[in-house]
């Protein structure tokens, strides 16, 4: 008999570039990568500054009380990927961070109504286990 | 102007034809599409001295191959992976290398089973997306595997900031759909769309359903291009190419991470002025459509309409035949059927060639048109055709 506690989505896969990013998710933080030379925050991490070119970056830790604000979502009613299927219909955010509106984290809002979601609205950052070492980024709306 | 302006011409389309099911290879029915256009073109296989090619993740066949199979041995193959707007980019660099003397004639073409093998609407390969695609780590996680869920993002922020509704984008749909009733070769001839039909069919994405969604079918769509003096020599009436933006890109890979640019926004100047025309000069157009958004989004970077006129300006019909811009006058890929956008390029080839010139599906007396490629927010191209 199969597990029913197996996780069937796909698990982000941590490279040469953005561990840091996921070993800080891991722990239910928020770590991003910064220019050393122009202070831009680089988000999704990369082996360089996309604003001005340079190789030299550093990392920030911003701890774990995350708000953001949904700057776009969308709300899907079938699954493209495993393991979605169970959580229809699922709603996916780019959020633009409250610390760096710049940033935009992509994440779903879980336990939300898709019926209270709008352009504008806040969020809060949560942290799911998934396994038993990794944990992924969540938004929830933040109430209040 | 542009030293490539008019100096190369379209002389031959063709097209297999279109199912859900072809029970045949991509092979068998780019031979077929490649035939029918050297056919249209009046020229034979060996005139043919390079073969070009784009494919997603392998779903075609190689140039070579073709090439092989028609019989004929072409200097130059080139086989390039890409989605929307590969047209436009393999249109210019055959003008390029037709102009550098280095080739004479040359077809383009797209083979895919689109509906009975890979569907590129329906999701790929998880650890696939999440190597190969840049970012992917970043939101294959959430769900995030479908060009449905990657332009709604956009969508929806665009939707949110300009007043566009859903009934606007019924409109492009509604638009499309009447185009197809007047094409017997269409997919969705004989399945008109009324508002009311479409505002009462649910979400699959939002704001998508499964009329703003492309109709991915199983097709081959093939097209020949010359310098103009050896167009002469064709039988059919040449198109020329008159001006070019043939690849542009989002500023960042990552492009959801800005979901307010798109690649198509860095195309208008350069086409324009590559052509010397203005958009108010265009007659007829191919505006890429694998969701209806992306129509009124691409409206606005070509600047047929204002940023926040768009809605209106589709709900006003100029989309449709006798309205300011007729569009994918053969149904578009919404309705017609979804050859990543060449098969919007063969209808304006013929529309400007007055091809249905004494039925109801001419565009009467259009000599200039625009086609618009969208890969997606990071990768457009466009190009500006005339009789
Ligand atoms: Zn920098």
């Amino acid at each position: 008999m199969t597990k029913q506690t197996a996780y069937e989505k796909p698990i982000p896969l941590k490279t040469q570039d953005n561990h840091e990013y996921w070993d800080a998710a891991d722990q239910h933080e928020l770590k991003l990568q910064k220019c050393s030379a122009c202070s831009t925050f680089i988000h999704p991490p990369g082996p360089a500054c996309p604003t001005c070119g340079s190789p030299e970056t550093e990392w920030e830790l911003l701890g774990s009380d995350i708000t953001a604000t949904v700057y776009s979502y969308i709300v899907s009613y079938r699954p493209f990927l495993p393991g979605f299927q169970h959580e229809l219909p699922t709603v996916i955010t780019v959020a633009a961070l409250d610390a760096d509106p710049d940033v935009k984290i992509m994440a779903n809002i879980i336990e939300c109504d898709p019926e209270d979601v709008e352009i504008g609205v806040p969020l809060k950052m949560t942290w799911v286990d998934i396994t038993d070492d990794r944990a992924l980024p969540q938004w929830v709306l933040a109430r209040g | 102007m542009s030293t490539y302006s008019n100096q190369c011409a379209i002389v031959g389309v063709g097209e297999n034809q279109r199912s859900r099911k072809s029970g045949t290879t991509p092979l068998h029915m780019a031979l077929t599409a490649a035939r029918n256009a050297l056919a249209d073109a009046g020229l034979e296989a060996k005139d043919l001295d390079g073969i070009m090619n784009y494919s997603t993740a392998g779903d075609s066949c190689p140039s070579h191959e073709l090439a092989t199979y028609l019989g004929c041995h072409p200097k130059y193959v080139k086989d390039v992976s890409g989605g929307g707007s590969s047209t436009e980019l393999l249109i210019a660099d055959a003008v390029a290398l037709i102009e550098a003397g280095m080739l004479e004639t040359v077809l383009i073409y797209r083979s895919m089973n689109g509906s009975s093998g890979e569907k590129v609407g329906r999701g790929y390969d998880p650890n696939m997306l999440q190597e190969m695609l840049p970012g992917g780590s970043f939101i294959m996680p959430y769900g995030s595997a479908s060009p449905t869920q990657w332009f709604g993002m956009f969508a929806n922020r665009h939707m949110h900031e300009t007043g566009i509704t859903k009934e606007h984008l019924g409109h492009v749909c509604i638009s499309f759909y009447e185009h197809a009733q007047r094409n017997p070769n269409a997919f969705l001839n004989g399945k008109p769309l009324d508002m009311e039909t479409y505002l009462a069919t649910p979400d699959i994405s939002m704001p998508f359903n499964i009329h703003d969604c492309c109709v991915e079918l199983d097709e081959a769509n093939a097209i020949i291009v010359t310098s103009a003096s050896n167009a002469k020599n064709c039988k059919s009436k040449p198109v020329f190419i008159a001006g070019m933006a043939p690849r542009t890109t989002h500023s960042h890979v990552h492009y959801w991470t800005q979901v307010d640019e798109v690649a198509a926004d860095h195309a208008a100047a350069e086409l324009y002025k590559s052509a010397g025309v203005k958009p108010e000069d265009i007659q007829v157009a191919s505006i890429y459509d694998c969701f209806s958004w992306v129509v009124l989004r691409q409206l606005e970077s070509y600047g047929f309409a204002k940023r926040g006129e768009v809605g209106d300006f589709v709900a006003a019909g100029n989309l449709k035949m006798g309205g300011s811009l007729p569009s994918n006058t053969a149904g578009g890929m919404l309705s017609e059927g979804y050859t990543h956008g060449m098969n919007n390029v063969l209808e304006l080839v013929r529309q400007l060639r007055h091809d249905y010139k004494g039925t109801d599906r001419q565009v009467k007396d259009c000599e200039l048109g625009i086609s618009t490629g969208w890969a997606g927010p990071d990768i457009a191209g466009a190009m500006i055709l005339r009789n």
